[in-house]
């Protein structure tokens, strides 16, 4: 064993104490040939294939569990191969990050519209095997939306595409079944990698809106308030270009915010209708930049004492529970503290878009968690504590979003893959699919 | 070392840092980037027994040019720089054998006071060879006990030594006449700063040669020092206990100071600025190299604020690696075609290794005051 073998396990969830031993190879391609090679590598020991990107998702997916596996990144596929002004899309290698892909294309005007919090580190395909979003998916939809097409390789090495029409592939026979089952980029969206290593993307890009936009910052009296004012803009499928909140936070980083707030981006032509909705105060261009930074840093800090971490991420509030969002905080925060765990903060993307399991899009709140973990907490109860929160959310109909939500708690979606890897074949995190839910795996890991 | 421990614990691996690490760029994988490293670091007790990983850790913390993006980049106020620090000296005590390629450069220190194992005494001498012709009266500036003055110039073990220097030295000295400073070189008194120690984590053994040169300050009751050397700098201002009221200066925040225009630079060719990672973030000089820059009238395009890969004693621990991270970044920013100008000897070297032109700051400078001729 080497320190690569180790190293690879590097991520931002908080399952990062593995068996080592049990990984049994790792590559850094470069090229789709280099993937293939490292596939059959794999393939030929009888091994699982974990693909990782940048390591930056918090669900624990790029861990590849606790079973023998040869782990794949695409820290070195990070291109950008062409780029197509007129037809709005642009090629990438898997590993390229949004920040990478937009430091080439807004020179010509042209923006890949999905902007998670890591996008300065979140791969590609890592996005689309999450269906991550950002600031802006409430606009711009989440990586799904934006993705045209994508390229896969299997475990015995088959190529094939997949696109909004569905399934290419030279194997005619795979072609021909996967499209008998309707397979689409959906299905690869939030599939957690389990499907296949996706070798290159075709993205969206777009233009910079000609429109003016403005910066505002909404106070309110709690998250009920502030849950009904975001489902009032929902309904009014309101032109907010950026939207997030800082809905709690621990006073070591509070630094006098008056919580919880929104800050909002939008067409000055809107801020009359914006008015009628909710009360903001103008922040001009410094003091909306100064609020984006407070949002992005918040999650990355820690309390004066202790550690956080993020137990449980992506809540996802919609419908009814929207405006009864701070009665379900106050449920979940004392669901923490009767497991020992100090809230620590609550923010994110409001409004926003996500999808179930079932493909619907869902419109509401993705909040984010941090907690302050006790020291003397075991990996079983701190896992404990999460089968808890997901029991709550069922309860609340809080639906978390597939960027973070664990793939086998969702049933839907779970059948789904099954259902598809019968014909594609298996071979890629199989410890998602497990039946045991992977709590076992997932508790040894923390 | 609980406070260190501590310290990276609060990495929540966000991997933000990946991108900007000049090594993790050379190489590619994650064992190299700073939050692989600290990664390690929080599952070491899994790993630690294994006495071959032992080894391989130890080995890649000296892969890493201590250029301090990673600290800076940290949203998780994570101080990577100590914990680095910290886990360097904590090798090198753990497996002294496996570091014996340092033992030269310890024992030069130890012994010569100076990273080249050279007579101490000859450290104005190369230069006073060279310069004393073209400087009358230079020789007068070498401290000697007993003589005093307002500034006293540290002038570092590369630049007292190395002939590559020379033309560096020349417009230093040129432009303190020029200005009328009233100025001492340490000369054979001065001892090395005590950096090169400190990167191996060993600040006990910069005590002694800090504590001589502290002396040698105080007895030429200077009230500034001033260095062209931004690993000298660090030392000087903050582990050599100075008296408050004496002032530690980088050579081109004096002449930022002192100089409020400059004769415009009869510039020729196309100059690019590399800012020296120790200068800029850990000495937190930003402003001043730029601004005598721009009161010459240079036209220069800023370079990556990233890490030559001379820094962190890398020339030493793994010189390709070294070599790597300024040949990717030479191709990178297109450098062959051009002028870099920075103002760090150790930068410096490192261009002048991959068959750069550079410049110091000073340097053009001089030839500004002279009146632009080049």
């Amino acid at each position: 064993m080497k320190l690569r073998d180790v190293a690879i396990g590097a991520n931002a969830s908080i399952y990062l104490r593995m068996n080592f031993k049990k990984i049994k190879g790792v590559f850094y391609p470069r090229t789709e040939q280099e993937i293939i090679d490292a596939i059959a590598t794999a393939h030929d020991g009888g091994y699982s294939v974990t693909p990782k990107g940048g390591g930056s998702g918090l669900s624990g997916a790029c861990t590849g569990g606790n079973i023998e596996r040869v782990m794949i990144s695409t820290l070195q596929m990070r291109e950008v191969l062409t780029i197509s002004k007129d037809q709005g899309y642009t090629d990438v290698q898997p590993g390229a990050t949004p920040d990478e892909i937009n430091a080439l294309i807004e020179p010509i005007g042209m923006k890949f519209w999905v902007a998670p919090s890591s996008r300065d580190i979140a791969s590609a395909a890592g996005i689309l095997s999450t269906d991550g979003g950002g600031n802006d998916t409430w606009v711009n939809g989440t990586m799904r939306d934006n993705t045209i097409r994508a390229k896969m390789v299997l475990h015995d090495g088959r190529r094939l595409t997949v696109d909004w029409n569905g399934v290419t592939s030279d194997d005619s026979e795979l072609e021909a079944e996967l499209n008998k089952k309707g397979m689409t980029i959906s299905d690869v969206a939030s599939a957690h990698g389990t499907l296949g290593f996706i070798t290159e993307l075709r993205v969206k890009i777009k233009p910079f809106p000609s429109e003016k936009l403005v910066g505002g910052l909404a106070n309110f009296e709690d998250c009920n308030a502030m849950g009904r004012a975001l489902s009032e803009l929902i309904k009014r499928k309101s032109p907010i270009r950026y939207g997030e909140t800082v809905a709690a936070a621990h006073e070591d980083i509070r630094e006098g915010l008056d919580l919880p707030l929104l800050i909002l981006e939008f067409p000055e032509s809107f801020a009359s209708e914006l008015k009628d909705i909710l009360d903001y105060s103008d922040l001009d261009s410094e003091g909306l930049a100064k609020m984006k930074d407070v949002r992005i840093k918040l999650p990355k800090r820690n309390p004066n004492e202790g550690l956080q971490v993020a137990l449980f991420e992506g809540y996802g509030y919609h419908g009814d529970i929207l405006v009864k969002m701070q009665d379900a905080i106050d449920e979940i925060n004392n669901l923490l503290m009767r497991h020992g765990f100090v809230p620590f903060a609550r923010y994110g993307h409001a409004p926003s878009k996500w999808y179930l399991g079932d493909n619907t899009p869902a419109y509401g709140v993705v909040l984010h968690s941090r907690e302050i973990k006790p020291e003397d907490k075991t990996s079983r109860e701190m896992l404990d504590t999460i089968t808890d929160i997901v029991a709550k959310c069922k309860e609340l109909g809080i639906t978390p979003k597939p960027e973070h939500k664990w793939p086998f708690s969702d049933e839907e979606k779970k059948t789904r893959i099954t259902e598809l890897r019968k014909v594609m074949g298996t071979g890629f995190n199989d410890f998602i699919l497990d039946p045991d839910g992977a709590y076992d795996t997932l508790s040894s890991l923390v | 070392m609980e406070s260190c421990r501590l310290s990276y614990d609060r990495c929540v691996r966000c991997g933000s840092c990946i991108t900007f690490c000049p090594v993790f760029e050379a190489i590619g994988e994650e064992q190299y980037s700073p939050r692989g490293k600290a990664y390690l670091l929080q599952v070491m007790d899994l790993i630690e027994e294994d006495k071959e990983l032992a080894k391989e850790f130890r080995k890649l913390l000296f892969q890493c040019t201590f250029c301090g993006r990673c600290s800076e980049i940290c949203a998780s106020d994570v101080d990577l720089l100590k914990v680095w620090h910290e886990q360097r000296g904590k090798a090198v005590n753990k497996a002294p054998e496996e570091f014996e390629y340092l033992d030269a450069l310890g024992k030069s220190l130890a012994n010569m006071m100076n990273i080249y194992g050279l007579n101490p005494e000859d450290r104005a001498e190369f230069w006073l060879d060279e310069l004393e012709d073209e400087i009358p009266g230079i020789a007068d500036r070498v401290y000697e006990e007993g003589k005093t003055a307002d500034t006293m110039v540290f002038l570092g073990c590369l630049m007292s030594f190395r002939a590559s220097q020379m033309d560096v030295l020349r417009s230093l000295f040129l432009t303190l006449e020029k200005l009328d400073v009233d100025y001492l070189v340490m000369g054979a008194e001065e001892f090395c700063c005590g950096h090169p120690l400190h990167l191996m984590g060993d600040d006990d053994g910069a005590t002694k040669l800090r504590e001589h040169n502290k002396g040698v300050m105080e007895s030429a009751k200077a009230k500034r020092v001033i260095t062209c050397c931004p690993g000298c700098l660090i030392q000087i201002s903050t582990n050599h206990n100075l008296k408050e009221d004496v002032e530690v200066l980088h050579h081109t925040q004096l002449f930022d100071r002192l100089l409020e225009t400059i004769p415009k630079y009869k510039q020729e060719e196309k100059f690019s600025y590399h800012d020296p990672c120790e200068l800029h973030r850990i000495c937190n000089v930003k402003t001043e190299p730029r601004s005598l820059l721009n009161k010459m009238g240079v036209e220069f395009e800023e370079m990556d604020l990233s890490c030559c890969g001379g820094g962190g004693l890398l020339r030493m621990t793994d010189p390709d690696l070294s070599d790597k991270i300024i040949q990717i970044r030479a191709q990178k920013e297109h450098l062959g075609d051009r002028m870099v100008l920075t103002c760090c000897p150790s930068c410096r070297e490192q261009l002048l290794g991959a068959n750069l032109r550079t410049k110091d700051i000073v340097e053009i400078l001089a030839e500004a005051l002279e009146g632009g001729e080049k």
